[in-house]
């Protein structure tokens, strides 16, 4: 902690927090952080690089120069398309500061999950005996679903819901026969929510080792 | 004056662990984009290329960047579009194939994450990651 402030004590532009930490709601597509500094040296301070960890997030500078007393911030837009849990993207910042020229912002997202399915595919293999496999559906922690409803894109699995109580559903699959190489979308949605989530089932080519 | 030292030592070695042990917490539950792949769940280009037809190349990058160019035969797999293009994917595999997933520097650890979900959420074994990523492919193959 010392070591932290030290360094804080000699650098020109000092951040107010280099992690932010946001909880985007379900049906968000993009999770945006501030991350606020300002120039407490005697000179200008020039951003050279401002560089995402990944694609999926952009960084917007307000500025080149900042001058000294100056204060603004780099915008870190997360994009966050189907990723679920705890996301952490970084963004780098070099400056042309004598000292800590490199200050790393850290991005974490926590995207809420409404339905936590595994697995989201079954299988049988062409010719397999067709028992009934277990798909396991659980509710986010906050989210209340009382209720799903599974259909299959295909007539060749049967799909049928168990409430197996305390958030947790149990969907059992099972194909009309393995003598084909078929497969299914299980469309599994949430009763009251236009939310979608999706399981495949199918029947494989026996396995080909080489 | 020798123990004021060796106790000064310690105290700061003590306060320069409190942030690391801070993060550690704090990042607890994603941790591994950090660490090293196990060696299990890594493969080179040169053992995956071994594997010829045995083995579904999944590119975990953005989609410009799988149009741009990659692996041939490899199907788009990334978090962006994960539940639109995962039925794709699964439409493909078949038991005994290995899967081995690239991306590259600029799409940071897309392919540790989508080999992850891979195993949990799909249940997927034999799901490798590729070490040195799209760059290291590029490397052996152009």
């Amino acid at each position: 902690m010392s070591m932290v402030m030290c360094v804080g004590a000699h650098a020109e532009l000092r951040w107010e927090q280099t992690t932010v930490e946001l909880h985007p709601a379900a049906n968000d597509k993009q999770a945006v952080g501030h991350f606020k500094y300002q120039n407490t040296g005697k000179t200008p301070v020039h951003f050279k690089s401002v560089h995402a960890s990944c694609g999926c997030t952009t960084a917007q500078t307000q500025k080149e120069e900042v001058p000294p007393g100056d204060k603004g911030e780099i915008t870190a837009t997360f994009n966050i398309g189907d990723r679920t849990g705890t996301q952490i993207k970084t963004v780098t910042v070099e400056t042309d500061e004598a000292a800590n020229q490199k200050t790393v912002l850290t991005l974490k997202a926590e995207i809420p999950q409404q339905l936590e399915i595994t697995p989201n595919f079954v299988f049988w293999k062409q010719g397999e005996k067709p028992d009934t496999k277990t798909i396991n559906v659980k509710v986010g922690k906050d989210f209340a679903v009382k209720h799903i409803k599974v259909t299959s894109s295909t007539p060749d699995f049967q799909a049928k819901v168990q409430e197996a109580g305390n958030g947790q559903f149990k969907i059992d699959v099972k194909p009309q026969d393995t003598n084909k190489v078929v497969a299914s979308m299980l469309t599994i949605q949430p009763e009251d929510s236009q939310k979608v989530f999706y399981a495949t089932a199918r029947i494989t080519n026996a396995p080909q080792v080489q | 004056m020798k123990s004021s030292l060796v106790g000064q030592a310690v105290i700061l070695a003590a306060l320069a662990l409190l942030p690391a042990v801070g993060e550690a917490i704090y990042f607890r539950d994603k941790i591994s984009w950090r660490s090293a792949i196990a060696p299990s769940e890594s493969v080179t280009v040169e053992q995956a290329r071994a594997w010829g037809h045995n083995a579904i190349w999944v590119d975990a990058r953005p989609d410009d960047e799988f149009a741009s160019d990659h692996v041939p035969g490899a199907i788009s797999l990334n978090e962006d579009r994960w539940n639109e293009l995962l039925p794709q994917f699964l439409a493909v595999w078949a038991p005994g194939k290995k899967t081995v997933v690239y991306c590259s520097s600029l799409s940071c650890n897309a392919s540790r994450e989508v080999a992850r979900r891979l195993r949990k959420e799909a249940q997927l074994s034999d799901v490798f990651v590729l070490e040195g990523g799209w760059e290291a492919w590029l490397k052996k193959n152009r």
